[in-house]
């Protein structure tokens, strides 16, 4: 089962395709998330993804808009995409019949 | 730097500093990733040392949280720095000796002795063996450690020389006290004067002499060792196996020699570990082989590699 950090950047590795890179992704989950993405989070999480084997990643070419410095490339594997499937089904399983708005004005 | 400022308010230019301090601290390729991901985000200097620094906090909290470290560290680091201690502080009490009899007690008059020229040869030959094994002895222990520490190299030179000091300060002048105690208590040698009790009054000879052997004769060769040594990775297997069974080997050489713990294996009983004494004391000097040979070896591809 994946954490939901892990989903998050599987979803936005998913999503950017061959453009899946450090930044990218950490840009993908600021926005989606409305909270600062720390890199020690998100470095660490991308090699305990690939360790899982359900993340591939590269270096890349160094672009001059980075300082002549390499992108680390992302790539979802096929065990990555099960996992996410797998976790956002239990996610919607799980939500299914509960009304968060009405759980909200019952604990007010 | 390219991308960031280089110019700027004083704290902007100690945060970029910082950053680049604390990314050496990152693998190459982490480094060049993380450092591109910061100049392509615009980021201020106080947001990329927020970054850089949390990235590094939990890199070397992972290296603490699996057991290999901690086998390296409790297997290697802390007995290798506590016996090359014990060894370092016996042989400045040595040479101390030696140092103080010519030092303090010089008299022009005895270079006219040939007498005196034959006990300064004899002397400074013991002085030279008695240092250079100490010297290799030191450098084999951070070969050891260093071919041992994958990824945490600097970790443990850190630590092993954390543990030099407290070895050097504290740990080796309690450990000679306490066996000297316990080896009249039981042995129940009769209480004579020390009749090197002159040298060790002076401070220098009890107190700075020690640390000026252990730092120049076992850190620094400790440290240039533990370089090597991470490195050994690189060689063919076999050869890597070879230094390794040497180093051992050198080791165990060290065991036999220190009085003390000859003493614990009964080596007084036991004549074949004297004989096996001998035969390593020649292995011992293999670091001096060991960096001739690689230095041969890269002149010789630097000289292959121009033509």
């Amino acid at each position: 089962m994946l954490g939901e950090f892990e989903y998050l950047i599987i979803s936005a590795a998913s999503r950017l395709g061959e453009d899946a890179y450090g930044a990218a992704i950490r840009k993908e989950i600021e926005d989606a998330t409305g909270d600062r993405c720390s890199i020690g989070a998100l470095y660490t999480t991308l090699d305990r993804l690939e360790a899982k084997g359900f993340i591939k990643t590269r270096m890349g070419d160094p672009t001059p808009q980075r300082g002549g410095r390499a992108k680390r490339m992302v790539r979802v594997t096929a065990n990555g995409v099960h996992a996410a499937s797998d976790f956002y089904a239990a996610i919607t399983r799980v939500s299914r019949g509960v009304s968060w708005k009405a759980n909200r004005v019952a604990v007010q | 730097m390219e991308g960031e400022p280089s110019r700027g308010p004083i704290m902007t230019r100690i945060c970029w500093r910082s950053v680049d301090i604390l990314s050496r601290m990152l693998s190459s390729g982490e480094r060049e990733a993380v450092r591109g991901d910061l100049a392509e985000s615009g980021a201020t200097g106080r947001q990329a040392l927020l970054d850089v620094l949390s990235l590094v906090i939990r890199r070397q909290a992972a290296l603490w949280a699996h057991w290999r470290p901690w086998l390296t560290r409790v297997g290697l680091v802390v007995p290798l720095g506590m016996l090359v201690s014990v060894v370092s502080r016996r042989v400045a009490g040595l040479s101390a000796v030696y140092m103080w009899m010519y030092a303090n007690n010089w008299d022009w008059n005895l270079l006219g002795y040939r007498g005196f020229w034959y006990q300064f040869a004899q002397s400074f030959e013991e002085i030279f063996l008695v240092y250079l094994t100490l010297v290799c002895w030191s450098w084999t222990s951070g070969f050891v450690l260093g071919s041992a520490s994958r990824g945490i190299i600097r970790l443990n030179s850190v630590l092993f020389c954390v543990i030099l000091s407290f070895g050097g300060l504290l740990g080796a002048p309690l450990y000679l006290a306490f066996l000297d105690r316990y080896l009249h208590r039981t042995l129940g040698l009769p209480s004579l004067p020390d009749s090197n009790a002159p040298v060790f009054e002076l401070t220098f000879y009890r107190l700075i002499f020690p640390l000026i052997v252990q730092a120049i004769l076992v850190v620094v060769p400790a440290l240039w060792g533990l370089r090597q040594g991470a490195g050994v990775v690189r060689v063919r297997p076999l050869f890597r196996a070879l230094l390794c069974a040497v180093a051992v080997a050198t080791l165990a050489a060290m065991l036999i020699q220190i009085p003390e713990l000859g003493l614990f294996l009964k080596t007084y009983r036991r004549p074949w570990i004297r004989q096996w004494e001998a035969r390593l004391q020649f292995v011992v000097y293999w670091p001096v082989l060991y960096l001739v040979a690689t230095s041969i070896g890269r002149r010789w591809r630097l000289g292959v590699g121009s033509i």
